[in-house]
Formats: structure tokens, sequence, C-alpha cells
């Protein structure tokens, strides 16, 4: 009961109705991430739908290794964000602080294959309006490919490091007591939100990278 | 809009378990070649992939029907923006 942060606000009646709000609200606002993204994956539809011999070039010179250990990394790292948030509702602040930080950890991975990804990629010269060449055929609809894996990577990239940042925020918060079983709506609604980037990227990366690879 | 029952961690680690080896299956089997169906293969582990983790880690499962329905309208948004732009694009 150590809770520091006021458990109840006034407007609500106790705390699972105020918990009720909460998760109402972040689900509002992952359906809206979930459009963001839905967007992205149409025009990725549309597109290799009018050049699929393009896309399964572009997918086979992307880097495939790297994106299944990033995949298994952010499989993992929902794992133990949910063991995080298990860990808040059940009051243990060791293990709440434990699991959080193993999950930031992971991230951190994750960014940091991205970065060895994209730098091979500007070695390759993969890189639309930067460096792009590419001498076979349909040279424009590759770098359409591109375009997409850039932006579509790119911006679920910025969702990690968003979630990174977050959830480092929260190990913090945990460290110093603010959760409770009866308040840990923060750790709840963070792991929330990280399983969400998590689902994405289940999306992302048989699109972007298993494409016509046998 | 009671959270009734909490998954326990084994459920945690048993979706975990799953989730990694519908990972190796989605990719073995983009080294085979069976022409379409590569992408309905990856497609149907990613939804089934996405499935487990709404379920048991985002609780879905145990939720209330209004944080149901809301959860799945991005998901519909989604379906009908993708079906009605193909059905455009590969009509013409």
């Amino acid at each position: 009961m150590a809770s520091t942060l006021s458990p109840i606000a006034p407007q609500f009646d106790d705390a699972a109705q105020q918990r009720d709000a909460s998760n109402l609200g972040i689900w509002i606002f992952l359906a809206t991430e979930v459009l963001f993204f839905g967007v992205l994956f149409a025009a990725y539809t549309i597109t290799r739908t009018q050049h699929p011999a393009a896309f399964a070039v572009g997918s086979r010179l992307t880097d495939l290794p790297l994106a299944s250990i990033n995949t298994a990394l952010l499989l993992t790292s929902s794992l133990t964000m949910a063991l995080g948030v298990h860990a808040a509702r059940s009051g243990e602040r060791r293990a709440t602080v434990g699991w959080l930080s193993l999950t930031v950890g992971l991230g951190v991975m994750f960014l940091a294959v991205k970065g060895l990804e994209y730098h091979a990629d500007y070695v390759e010269h993969l890189v639309p309006s930067l460096n792009f060449s590419y001498s076979g055929a349909q040279a424009n609809e590759v770098e359409l490919f591109f375009y997409l894996y850039f932006v579509i990577t790119g911006i679920h990239a910025a969702h990690v490091f968003i979630g990174v940042a977050t959830i480092s925020v929260i190990a913090f918060m945990a460290s110093k007591n603010a959760f409770s079983p009866e308040y840990f709506t923060p750790v709840d609604l963070t792991g929330l939100y990280w399983h969400l980037v998590d689902i994405i990227w289940l999306f992302v990366y048989p699109l972007l990278y298993l494409v016509s690879r046998s | 809009m009671k959270q009734s029952s909490v998954a326990s961690t084994r459920t945690y680690f048993i979706s975990w378990c799953v989730l990694l080896a519908l990972l190796l299956l989605t990719l073995g089997s983009a080294f085979i070649s069976l022409g379409w169906l590569n992408t309905a293969i990856n497609l149907t582990v990613s939804v089934t992939q996405a499935a487990i983790v709404l379920l048991f880690s985002m609780h879905l499962r145990s939720a209330h029907p209004t944080l149901r329905i809301v959860a799945s309208i991005g998901f519909f948004g989604i379906a009908i923006l993708i079906s009605l732009s193909l059905s455009d694009v590969l009509t013409r």
C-alpha cells in the first residue's frame, strides 16, 4: 500500500472503474495505431499486386538472418514485458524492475540490429533518394519496394524507440515504489503498447523479408 | 468492465514457445517453393501469432466485450481499406 501516485482520481468511483477507463483509452489509441500502419500495409499490397516480380527481387536483397533474429528478440521482449506487468500486478517491485529492464535491453538490441541492417543497405546502395543503384531489370519498381521497406521499418523502429524510452521511465518509477497491486496502470498500458508494436512487426517480417525466398 | 481471470506466468511461457515455433515454421516454409501458397502460409502464421499476443499477452481473452470490440475496430478498418482498394486495382 506504499503507492506514492494518487491511486484513484476524483472522477472515478473506485480503482476498478479507473482501470477500465484507462484500458478503454489505450485500446482506442492502439486502434488508431493499427490504422496508421494499415495505410502502409495497404500501399504495400497495392504496389506488390502491380509489381510482383520487383517485390520478389527487392525482398531477396533484404537481410533475412538479421530480420529473423529481430523477430525472435521482439517476441522474447513481449514475454519479458508480460512478466513485468504480472510482477507489478503481484506487487513484486524487484521482479517488476528486473523484467522491465530486460525488456528495455531486448528493445535496444532490436534497434542495434536494425542499425546494422540499415548500414548494410547503405553500403549495398539500396537506400532510395540517397544512393539507390540497382542494375537489374525493373530498377524503378525495386526502388519502390525499398521506399516502402524504409518507411515501414523506419516508422516501426520509431515505435520501438518510443517504447524503449517509455518502459525505461516506467522501470524507474517502479524502482521508486510508484506501483502497487491496487495501482499499476502505467505498467499495464505500456505493456499493451509494447505488445502492439510486436504484433505489427509480425506482419512486417513476412511481407518485407520472406517474399520469394525459395 | 471487470477484468476477471488473469493469465498465469505459465500461459506467457507457453505462448512464447508457440510464437517462436511459428516463427520457425513461417521462416522454413519460405524456402519451399509453393507459389502463392507461400504468402498464404506466411500470413496465416502472422494472423495466428497476432491472435496469440492479443488474446493472452494483451488479455483480450478475459476482457470485457466492449474492450474486444474497440480492439477489433482497427483491424476491421484495415480489412475494409485493403479489400476496397484491391477491388479497384484488380478490376481495372
